[in-house]
């Protein structure tokens, strides 16, 4: 692109005026609205003894969980769309025939890398039945990249410790059902 | 003698190392302030759940520092690499010398030596102190520059060229800037020039507004703060002249840095407000009673404090220079100010009792503030630092 | 080695200089600048790391011989350690300076060299010179030098690190100087005793050179007495830097637009 392009529009500086030229008063006022700054009010929130706000639980993208229905059972049917949805590679199923009559396959191991995981979200919108989700836990942390890989119990142990305050996506449509 | 000399050197060392650690955290402080955050306030005592709102930080910091890997690149120069923080610490620690921490302790039989008043300065006497302080601030170029240089990294080299650049440029006008205050006493020894101001009780900074402007101005790029940090900007140069330093040494180079500032903060309360002069508290003659000898150290040491606390503020409110603005700044702003400013006190120094008597020192500051405004109003009239920002067009 | 003609004038000079003292004095002071010369040259670029050892031998043997037959003590022992530790540093640094084939560090050494200097007149009491020795020319025209050196070949491989020009001449007079000053020293401090002498450091510092207003005298003296000198040496500086100022002003092949940025102008 050239210089002279006529494209290009030149935008001109605004020009100072005597006291920006001075400089001192200028840099005084900037000096002013630091010191103002000094004692304003701080936004700091003291984790872990304050545990910060999160604005909807139910939107929020934390460690994931696997649902489990109204007999306790596991949701997951182990149709492979989240695995296939996830752009970082860190579901791994193996699906096996289901015991029960309902459904044809269940997980027999279900398990998630979190490091590998960037909490996208897209296996919780590509799941057919709601039965991986992502719950409002953010401080997850671990002593070895193993300890990091969850398996299927935990991922259920999560749901229980998470289902009263965030219910599922169904029970949410269940209850609103009763409701109206 | 000598245990004298050496008990001073102690408190002095240990004083300035603990300030200099517990000034970073104040610094932080600051800066998070500033920023609307809360700022260091966890490490407290050790093992327990004490906090004491954070400080035991410099000891963290410390230890971290110390138990840090000794790192040193293959790449490097190795003696120079080593030789470099070793030269800013000890010119740092060095200017300390002749720079006096307090007044006078009064007489004090009890203990042998203690008959005469004893001098809070290590080397009382010096009668060039000032132009020693500026010796050794002009050694600590080299720490800088060699590192940059030995470090053998684009980074590091660049910073270490800026840097000496820089610190050459305003040698000019950090030595313009105190010699009417040199001119007002006759003297360059900072007791001295602090015990002028006290038998007046009229500081420098009252009747050379103009000097205290150019001597604070070229000191803070001396002790490269920001705005004038332009040797370490971190945006362009990564880590400037210490980037490839770690551990101990680079904690020599930090702490080298923050000596600067105190250096600086010590001259201009020495120079322009009075030193440990407060009126109607510290008294004036060098015959003190210990609630006077205590108190200017006090008075001493808040002025510090506050003049640090100043820097620190500016900090965080100004923005960088760009190298041309800050050369520019130098030789086309503060040099010729700190000529109008020494001219103006050598007319006055010359004259101004001759003319008026015993008004004289009213004289003195009102010519001081008019000479400044107009310098100042003139200045930015005929340069302004901030152009050359367009676009240069083909 | 000991006939080349150079050495055999330098033996000569010697001789000629030391006609006023005893004849012990010449032998010793002779066969000091035989071995520092001989050091020097060996220590000099082009050398290899034997040459250099044994030169650096060569060079401490010459200092010692110096040192112990020409230096008596002159004042109490702690003025004359310090003096000993500072005079030996100028000198090894100084010709550290001259040998080092790296130019940044020599420039380091000469900075060491001025150092020393500096110590040398802070303990005699010239305060003034001392410090400013050290501010004019450690701090502002040697930083300049390094300024230039680190941006040229730094690592002292071109060719013109590598060679020394004339170092049959130079050695020699190095040494010899080196040999002159401490005869000089020498002369002035020898009262044919061995006695400490009533020093420099003592008597005359309290008398006026350390005095509270030393600088204040020396101000006066400078601006009184020699008032012209001071004047012709500034205006001398003042025109070196208009022209240094006119000459980069001038300086063709510049691009015109950095000249106009620099000037703050639209183009």
């Amino acid at each position: 692109m050239k210089q002279d392009d006529a494209h290009i529009s030149w935008v001109e500086p605004p020009k100072l005026g005597l006291s920006g030229r001075m400089y001192l008063p200028l840099l005084a006022q900037g000096l002013t609205t630091t010191a103002r700054h000094l004692f304003s009010q701080k936004v700091t929130t003291q984790f872990p003894e304050q545990r910060p706000e999160i604005g909807n639980p139910l939107i929020y993208r934390g460690v994931h969980r696997l649902n489990k229905d109204a007999g306790g059972r596991v949701k997951c049917v182990a149709c492979f769309l989240c695995a296939t949805a996830c752009p970082a590679h860190c579901i791994d199923i193996i699906g096996t025939e289901s015991p029960w009559d309902d459904r044809e396959k269940y997980p027999e191991s279900f398990t998630i890398d979190e490091l590998r995981c960037i909490y996208c979200g897209m296996c919780e919108e590509a799941c057919p039945v709601d039965a991986i989700e992502l719950t409002s836990m953010f401080d997850l942390t671990g002593r070895s990249r193993e300890e990091m890989i969850f398996d299927k119990e935990k991922l259920l142990s999560v749901y229980d410790q998470t289902k009263d305050a965030e219910p599922s996506r169904s029970q949410r449509a269940a209850s609103e059902g009763a409701t109206t | 003698m000598l245990l004298e000399a050496l008990i001073k050197i102690a408190i002095l060392i240990g004083g300035l190392m603990t300030a200099a650690a517990y000034l970073v955290l104040v610094e932080r402080w600051m800066a998070a302030w500033i920023q609307g955050r809360i700022g260091p306030n966890r490490v407290g005592v050790p093992l327990t759940r004490i906090r004491l709102f954070g400080l035991g930080q410099p000891i963290a910091d410390g230890l971290k520092f110390i138990l840090k890997e000794e790192y040193v690149p293959a790449h490097v120069d190795k003696w120079l690499y080593y030789l470099a923080p070793m030269a800013i610490l000890t010119a740092a620690l060095a200017a300390f010398a002749v720079i006096p921490f307090g007044s006078v302790l009064p007489p004090d039989v009890s203990f042998p030596g203690g008959e005469e008043p004893i001098q809070l300065v290590v080397a009382p006497g010096i009668d060039v102190g000032m132009l020693y302080v500026f010796a050794l601030s002009s050694m600590a170029i080299y720490g800088v520059t060699l590192g940059g240089w030995a470090s053998n990294n684009k980074y590091s080299f660049l910073g270490g060229l800026r840097s000496s650049a820089q610190l050459i440029a305003y040698e000019i006008p950090l030595g313009l800037g105190i010699l009417g205050v040199v001119l007002m006493t006759g003297s360059l020894r900072l007791e001295e020039i602090i015990g002028a101001q006290a038998q007046s009780g009229l500081w420098f900074a009252f009747s050379q507004p103009l000097g205290l402007l150019v001597f604070s101005v070229a000191a803070c790029a001396e002790a490269g703060r920001l705005p004038f940090d332009l040797p370490e900007a971190e945006q362009e140069l990564v880590g400037g002249y210490h980037t490839e330093y770690a551990g101990m040494k680079l904690m020599m180079y930090l702490v080298g840095e923050f000596l600067h500032m105190i250096t600086a903060a010590f001259l201009i309360v020495i120079l322009f407000f009075g030193g440990w002069h407060l009126w109607g508290v510290t008294g004036s003659s060098n015959d003190v009673n210990w609630f006077q000898a205590i108190a200017r150290i006090l008075v001493l040491v808040t002025k510090i404090l506050l003049v640090v606390l100043l820097f620190m503020l500016v900090r965080w409110s100004w923005p960088r220079f760009r190298f041309d603005q800050l050369m520019a700044l130098a030789w086309k702003v503060m040099l010729p100010l700190g000529l109008v400013h020494l001219f103006t006190m050598a007319v006055l120094s010359e004259y101004a009792e001759r003319w008026a008597g015993g008004a004289a020192p009213w004289v003195i500051v009102g010519v001081g503030w008019l000479v400044a405004v107009a310098a100042c109003l003139v200045a930015g009239t005929l340069t302004a630092v901030s152009t050359g920002n367009q676009a240069i067009r083909e | 080695m000991n006939d080349t003609p150079a050495s055999d004038a330098a033996v000569s000079a010697v001789e000629a200089t030391a006609q006023t003292f005893d004849r012990g004095d010449v032998g010793w002071i002779a066969v000091a600048v035989v071995t520092g010369t001989l050091g020097l040259w060996l220590l000099l670029p082009p050398s290899g790391a034997k040459r250099r050892l044994s030169g650096m031998v060569l060079m401490i043997a010459a200092l010692a011989v110096l040192g112990a037959a020409r230096l008596i003590p002159v004042g109490d022992w702690g003025y004359d350690a310090m003096y000993a530790v500072l005079s030996g540093l100028t000198v090894v640094a100084a010709v550290s300076t001259v040998t080092f084939r790296n130019p940044v560090y020599c420039a380091i050494w000469f900075a060491l060299t001025l150092l020393g200097i500096a110590g040398l007149f802070l303990i005699d009491g010239a305060q003034f010179l001392g410090v400013a020795i050290v501010v004019v020319y450690a701090g502002a025209i040697l930083v300049m030098f390094l300024f230039v050196l680190m941006l040229a070949n730094p690592s002292g491989r071109a060719a013109y690190d590598r060679l020394s020009w004339e170092p049959w001449i130079a050695a020699p007079v190095g040494v010899l100087l080196v040999a002159i000053v401490t005869l000089t020293y020498h002369q002035a401090f020898d009262t044919g005793d061995t006695a400490p002498l009533p020093s420099a450091s003592t008597e005359a510092l309290a008398d006026g050179v350390l005095a509270n207003q030393h600088v204040a005298r020396l101000g006066n003296q400078l601006f009184g007495r020699y008032l012209v000198d001071v004047e012709v040496a500034g205006v001398l500086l003042l025109v070196a830097l208009v022209a240094a100022s006119a000459i980069v002003a001038a300086a063709p092949g510049e691009p015109n637009n950095s000249k106009r940025a620099a000037r703050g102008e639209r183009p």
